[in-house]
């Protein structure tokens, strides 16, 4: 019965930890995270524009390193920042919204100016919506 | 007589085109809660998009599953891959009306209560719902907010045996939008 309980015991322990850790796993970092690939704001656009589904198997929930020119800054009442970049389309681009989590170095952009950003892909509405983003 | 013709036509329309004004917003706030006995998980989406048309009242809405964002790293994964499979269903999709437009007036300040129906899409499954809801109009602003109940096997939506007392059955759903004109 003692063995038993010597046995189980730490096995048990182990087990509580490893849920533990496995339940409190902190976010991705995006600083640190690596990029899945690489593209400019407007041929993405254009990709989703031409064929949503095609995109999203692509760039679904990737991380993107994306280059383009910003036609909006909007922040929020949290004063959390989005960025819109330049697409094909008149009315609507890739929206960047820059993350939460992270203590970006700057948050003063302006539009007309280029930026290089690293976020995830979650896929189109009317615009292309990257999350998390940070600047690169 | 032509000349009142044309006059006419001309007032109708610029008559409607006054009054078939739309509305859109694309970075409206959703929130959900499940409140169950061991746990309560909340989620925030700040990218929703919706048009309202003033004239006949009709609403669409749209969300990106993948654009949630969850206090735990864990939640937001299983909510992804077990539980909304957002790979193979990105969106959530609303389309519906007003059902009582004339209770609005686009043209005077005030706070409004609607009552909307429609056609929601979550998880590949759409269901017929109708919500409660306030329009509000201020200087000009066009702001739309609604708090609702959506039961999660309704659409499709499994959740183990193990979880049962982790995630609630409904999910309270909370929706925040402010409009802007859209100049066409």
């Amino acid at each position: 019965m003692k063995k038993i309980l010597l046995f189980s015991l730490p096995v048990l322990l182990i087990g509580l930890t490893a849920a533990y850790f496995l339940y409190n796993k902190p976010h991705q970092k995006m600083e640190n995270a690596d990029v899945d690939m690489t593209v400019s704001a407007f041929d993405l656009f254009v990709e989703f524009d031409q064929n949503e589904a095609k995109a999203n198997e692509k760039y679904l929930e990737k991380i993107l390193l994306v280059e383009g020119k910003i036609t909006d800054v909007s922040t929020n009442e949290e004063g959390h920042v989005s960025l819109t970049l330049k697409s094909s389309s008149d009315m609507f681009g890739v929206i960047c919204q820059m993350d939460q989590l992270t203590e970006h170095e700057r948050t003063d952009f302006t539009v007309g100016e280029t930026v290089t950003l690293k976020g995830i892909c979650t896929g189109m509405l009317m615009d292309v919506v990257l999350v998390r983003c940070v600047e690169v | 007589m032509k000349n009142i013709c044309i006059i006419l036509s001309l007032t109708l329309i610029s008559g409607q085109a006054l009054f078939s004004q739309k509305y859109f917003t694309r970075a409206g706030k959703v929130t959900f809660t499940s409140e169950a006995p061991l746990e309560k998980i909340e989620a925030a989406n700040e990218k929703a998009t919706s048009v309202l048309d003033a004239a006949s009242g009709k609403m669409e809405f749209a969300v990106l599953i993948k654009a949630f964002q969850f206090e735990k790293a864990l939640m937001q994964e299983h909510f992804n891959e077990n539980y909304m499979e957002s790979s193979t269903f990105p969106k959530a999709v609303f389309k519906g009306q007003i059902v009582n437009p004339s209770a609005v007036d686009f043209s005077k300040d005030g706070i409004y209560e609607v009552k909307v129906a429609g056609d929601m899409t979550i998880h590949g499954v759409t269901k017929t719902i109708e919500v409660p809801g306030k329009i509000r109009i201020e200087r000009g602003e066009i702001s739309a907010s609604s708090v609702f109940e959506l039961t999660v096997a309704d659409f499709n939506i499994k959740i183990p045996a193990v979880v049962r007392e982790n995630i609630a059955k409904t999910v309270a759903v909370s929706i925040d939008l402010n409009y802007e004109l859209l100049k066409s």
